[in-house]
């Protein structure tokens, strides 16, 4: 078993508002080991950045973590003082970008930028940090390293850019990364080598990385677990295989049905009908129960909790409530009632 | 990882980023007022700087037997004052003054104006109270505000420099607090913030640099307001005190000649009229070059 990187317990994040306290993530849990990759997958307003910002301490000014536990490495960080996140920040916990374009300041030069973290969390000097950006531009496959780093941003391609962006988010070899939505700005043909890089980084340096997504394509590619976010909530969890090969949350379904799949002349692409819920609309029992479409009287009223099956693979949802294994079971010899 | 072997682009964006330059070079010299504006301002500068080159007079040096002599006389080709002096080596000692003082009132009243700014702009908890005592600066009259300050300090040239600082605080507060407002939620922040840099670093370094261009636009109309309100303080009284060569003190005591000898007063005021209308024109052409919505690429 590989050592917990990151705890994330009953997490609830919040913000105020013109309406009242909206609580955007209702308690979630899950964790990243070293060297895993745990996608969260979801619609767009469903939690799954705010889940992020909350681990990295950036939440906007209105936002704060209302309950729960972030531990990283087993201590607890969600307390820390601004100035203690602040040397975490960029030196154990990194995050890149959606947007490679925006996401690099375009009146300073590539090498500045580079620069920074280094001498922001290690003490050295700026020639040294310079040798430092070098290397970490080769290790990123960028092509004439020493040239690019007088050169600005708008001279260099989005694909370069997030090679860039994530050269920037290594430097000082954190132990997290958190990638949200990375290569969603990118071509079809730049997104594969974004994900394959930052695949081979990750084995290269060992690092948990948590990748946020609302594609199905990038999660099979780099996914070793996979969370499904909706409306705030974590509604399956489990490993890439198991996910994709028994989707068990009928939302999960949903999305996987909604990639459109070209090797099979006979799919067809299903939507989910409706829309997610807004953050203050008070739904009864299971938040997606009025998009179900095998929403039973139960699910209207009651919220259902998580079910862990024997592979640990977990739904919230009361279709599979027969399928759960007690944790005191689970232990030791296994015996479901399947 | 692939490392594809790609033409050498340095070249091509050494001269792309040359390009940038040359573009907004060309958007400025494109601008006929704006050039004459320029060319104005560097005469002045260029006056201001070898004034006991080019003045055959000691600007303050008295000579009784030629007072009031008029424009095109010999020897003094803008004639001379009442007191004999010459005028033309007045005017130049003039523009020195005029210049050095709206440079230090600009410089002041960017540096209190860029800080209150940058705090009030990126701090939102600072907003409302920087906010508001800009809002209660702005509510004197410019010249009423310079004038309390001066009664306060007292009239000397320094004084005038640092009233028209304070003045200039409010206006260039309110620019940069909101060209900050619109850069701190650019991705590029975050992703700062997300490396751990301190929020001082982020102001200065990572803020700052992206708010140059309404700086430089803001800097370079303030000083055409600088050398105005200088002149008009000195016109006053409060300012600049006789002997001085300072324009708006010229004028102020030409007015008694206003029938006899015109010029003493008609060549300050051209000279002040010039300058501002110099500097005014050049900062609308810096502001039209420096567009921040001008394609880069």
């Amino acid at each position: 078993m590989q050592e917990a990187l990151l705890e994330v317990k009953n997490l609830v994040t919040s913000f105020r508002t013109a309406d009242g306290t909206l609580q955007a993530v209702k308690d979630v849990s899950f964790e990243v080991k070293k060297g895993e990759t745990l996608c969260i997958v979801g619609e767009s307003g469903c939690g799954k950045s705010i889940t992020s910002l909350s681990v990295i301490g950036l939440l906007p000014q209105n936002g704060s973590i209302e309950s729960g536990e972030v531990l990283l490495e087993g201590k607890p960080i969600q307390d820390l003082s601004h100035e203690e996140m602040r040397r975490l920040r960029g030196n154990r916990i990194s995050m890149i970008f959606q947007e490679p374009m925006t996401a690099l300041n375009p009146v300073l030069t590539i090498g500045y930028q580079l620069r920074e973290p280094l001498l922001l969390h290690r003490n050295v000097s700026k020639k040294e940090a310079t040798v430092k950006a070098i290397e970490l531009l080769k290790q990123v496959g960028i092509p004439y390293p020493e040239k690019r780093l007088k050169q600005y941003p708008h001279e260099l391609s989005g694909g370069m850019r997030q090679r860039v962006m994530i050269a920037i988010a290594l430097a000082c070899h954190p132990g997290l990364l958190i990638a949200d939505e990375p290569t969603t700005a990118l071509d079809v043909t730049i997104q594969a080598q974004i994900l394959d890089l930052i695949n081979d980084l990750k084995e290269e340096l060992g690092m948990g990385v948590l990748m946020i997504t609302h594609d199905m394509g990038v999660v099979a590619e780099v996914a070793d677990r996979v969370m499904v976010m909706y409306a705030g909530k974590k509604v399956e969890e489990g490993t890439v295989e198991e996910v994709f090969g028994n989707p068990k949350h009928p939302y999960t379904k949903g999305l996987l049905n909604s990639v459109p799949n070209i090797d099979d002349p006979e799919f067809e692409l299903e939507a989910i009908p409706g829309s997610m819920p807004g953050l203050n609309e008070e739904i009864s029992g299971c938040r997606f129960h009025p998009r179900c479409q095998f929403a039973m009287d139960k699910c209207k009223v009651l919220d259902p909790p998580e079910f862990i099956d024997r592979n640990g693979h977990t739904a919230k949802c009361w279709l599979h409530e027969d399928e759960e294994v007690k944790a005191d079971e689970s232990n030791g010899t296994v015996t479901a009632t399947v | 990882m692939t490392t594809t072997v790609q033409p050498v682009p340095h070249q091509e964006n050494r001269k792309k980023r040359e390009k940038y330059y040359v573009t907004t070079l060309k958007r400025l010299f494109s601008n006929k007022l704006a050039i004459a504006g320029l060319v104005i301002v560097v005469l002045q500068v260029l006056m201001a700087i070898f004034a006991p080159l080019i003045t055959p007079y000691d600007p303050v040096a008295q000579n009784l037997m030629k007072s009031e002599l008029p424009v095109f006389s010999e020897g003094h080709w803008l004639g001379t004052d009442n007191y004999g002096r010459d005028v033309w080596s007045r005017i130049v000692y003039g523009a020195r003054i005029s210049l050095v003082v709206g440079v230090v009132a600009v410089s002041l009243g960017l540096i209190g104006g860029v800080t209150l700014g940058l705090l009030g702009g990126y701090y939102r908890k600072l907003d409302s109270p920087i906010m508001r005592i800009v809002d209660l600066l702005f509510s004197f009259p410019g010249i009423l505000l310079a004038m309390l300050i001066i009664a306060i300090l007292g009239t000397s040239l320094i004084n005038v420099a640092i009233a028209i600082s304070i003045w200039s605080i409010p206006t260039c507060a309110r620019i940069v607090r909101g060209s900050v407002l619109s850069v701190k939620e650019k991705e590029y922040i975050m992703a700062m913030r997300s490396m751990g840099a301190s929020d001082l670093r982020i102001m200065v370094k990572h803020i700052l640099p992206n708010i140059t261009a309404p700086i430089i636009v803001f800097a370079t109309m303030r000083m055409a307001t600088a050398i105005l309100s200088t002149a008009a303080l000195s016109f006053l009284g409060l300012g600049a005190q006789p002997p001085t060569p300072e324009w708006g003190a010229m004028i102020s005591q030409g007015q008694d000649f206003m029938w006899s000898a015109p010029h003493l007063t008609i060549v300050p005021g051209i000279a002040i009229m010039l300058t501002v209308f110099a500097f005014n024109v050049l900062g609308d052409g810096l502001r039209d070059a420096l567009d921040p919505n001008m394609n880069i690429d």
